[in-house]
């Protein structure tokens, strides 16, 4: 076997991953080669060096914080999960809570039925046969407070409450300009790439209007992410969205643009014509 | 088999269990970051991302596949995805700028730190490409074939990629250190 066959095994024989046969073709080579026993001298030098810095390396063990955050972005996307599908629970996924127990949903939820208790002590008597309009306006009042939680969420400091927010736009039944208007903002300048794909995903319920598709395809240049800006892409093909059409061609051509964005508003192009 | 068993069920719905999957996998990979970063918060963040794209893109997992190797190829486009935000080079630890030019006392421990220290310096100025390899292979303990998955490449280039890098990082490391082995 030449140096250099052997040379490749040493690392693998440093860590005592060497298979006996090419163990031993080594060890007969090295018997030989003086210049191959100076490189196994080398590297197993740097070899244990290495070991020291993996070992400080390992002491930093991660916070427990990395769990709460885990957990937190965990039972949003489960709660965004039920919200999507609320007759159809995946099976073997235990109904989780967690995300209830936290003071901020408490505190919607809370402020939710308080709401309503009032409203209802005040209307609900008075509901004769003109009953139905009060009934509406309570709705409407709900809705609000819906969107109120949700902005607020949305401006939240911490990344795992903003996704939280983002998840509770789903609750909200009507587009509304100004839970629009936070999301598009969201997916333009939030500083989370997670925050961000999720709002492209909650976008999708209320992208009814030719300008959010307008906006969607004016933020791809903008996205950092090429993930974002293949999400929003597949959004637009998803609306059908027609009107894109002219930005998503010169996506395609602009080589600023990563190649698989740009490769990928070729192929949004071509599924929208096939469509057509 | 364990791992791939937990990783189907959250393919087919039940997401909660991503957590087995996070306790037992989030201290490597935050290492990974580490090693590449040598920036913790920014190795947190990091390391939060890959799970959020597990969950993201979990029906995307082939369940043949082997669950390692696909986390790490998730944790590598991660961090491909923060290099074209940020300075490509990674920060150099600070221990290691400081030693530069630093006197030597004959004394056995500190000349052990000193030169774990260069070997730090010598590992943050070798090409991401080589690092990477060898941080893989030698702090993740990562098979070959796994490695080669990730990679995306034969198991015997892995072999040879390796050797290239501990060769290169033995040559920067006995270039600050002034001396070779004998």
């Amino acid at each position: 076997m030449n140096c250099e066959r052997i040379r490749e095994q040493i690392p693998e024989a440093l860590a005592g991953r060497l298979n006996q046969a090419d163990r031993e073709a080594l060890v007969e080579h090295l018997e030989g080669c003086a210049a191959c026993r100076t490189e196994v001298a080398e590297l197993n030098a740097v070899w244990r060096g290495l070991e020291t810095v993996k070992s400080a390396m390992d002491d930093a063990a991660p916070d427990a914080g990395a769990k709460v955050r885990f957990q937190e972005m965990l039972a949003a996307y489960q709660a965004g999960m039920a919200a999507a599908q609320p007759a159809a629970r995946p099976v073997g996924t235990p109904p989780r809570s967690a995300w209830f127990n936290q003071p901020v949903w408490r505190f919607a939820m809370a402020a939710g039925l308080l709401l309503a208790g009032i409203l209802c002590g005040r209307y609900l008597p008075q509901a004769g046969a003109g009953g139905n309009p009060e009934m509406a306006q309570l709705r409407a009042q709900v809705e609000n407070l819906h969107q109120m939680v949700a902005i607020s969420m949305l401006q939240q400091q911490s990344p795992s409450a903003r996704m939280r927010g983002v998840t509770y736009t789903e609750k909200i039944a009507q587009p509304d300009p100004q839970v629009l208007d936070a999301l598009l903002q969201a997916v333009n300048h939030d500083a989370n790439v997670n925050v961000r794909l999720s709002a492209v995903d909650a976008l999708q319920k209320f992208a009814t209007g030719p300008e959010v598709a307008l906006a969607m395809v004016n933020s791809i240049p903008e996205q950092e992410s090429p993930l974002v800006q293949i999400a929003l892409i597949d959004m637009l093909v998803q609306l059908d969205a027609r009107g894109a059409a002219p930005g998503l061609a010169r996506i395609s051509k602009d080589m600023k643009m990563d190649e698989m964005v740009r490769q990928r508003a070729a192929w949004a192009l071509h599924k929208m014509e096939v469509q057509g | 088999m364990e791992d791939e068993l937990t990783m189907c069920q959250v393919r087919e719905g039940a997401v909660g269990k991503l957590e087995l999957l996070f306790d037992r996998h989030y201290p490597g990979i935050l290492r990974y970051f580490q090693y590449l970063t040598s920036n913790r918060t920014l190795s947190e963040d990091l390391a939060q991302e890959v799970f959020f794209r597990i969950l993201k893109y979990r029906h995307t997992y082939q369940p043949e596949g082997n669950f390692r190797a696909w986390l790490y190829q998730i944790a590598r486009r991660v961090y491909a995805d923060q290099l074209s935000k940020r300075k490509p080079e990674v920060a150099m630890p600070q221990e290691a700028r400081e030693i530069s030019g630093a006197a030597l006392p004959p004394d056995r421990e500190f000349q052990k730190k000193q030169e774990t220290l260069m070997l730090r310096r010598a590992l943050a100025a070798m090409p991401g490409d080589k690092r990477e390899v060898l941080i893989m292979s030698r702090f993740l303990e990562l098979k070959y074939e796994e490695i080669a998955t990730v990679l995306e490449c034969e198991v015997g280039t892995v072999k040879q990629r390796v050797y290239r890098a501990m060769r290169d990082l033995s040559d920067r490391f006995f270039a600050l250190s002034g001396e070779r082995a004998s």
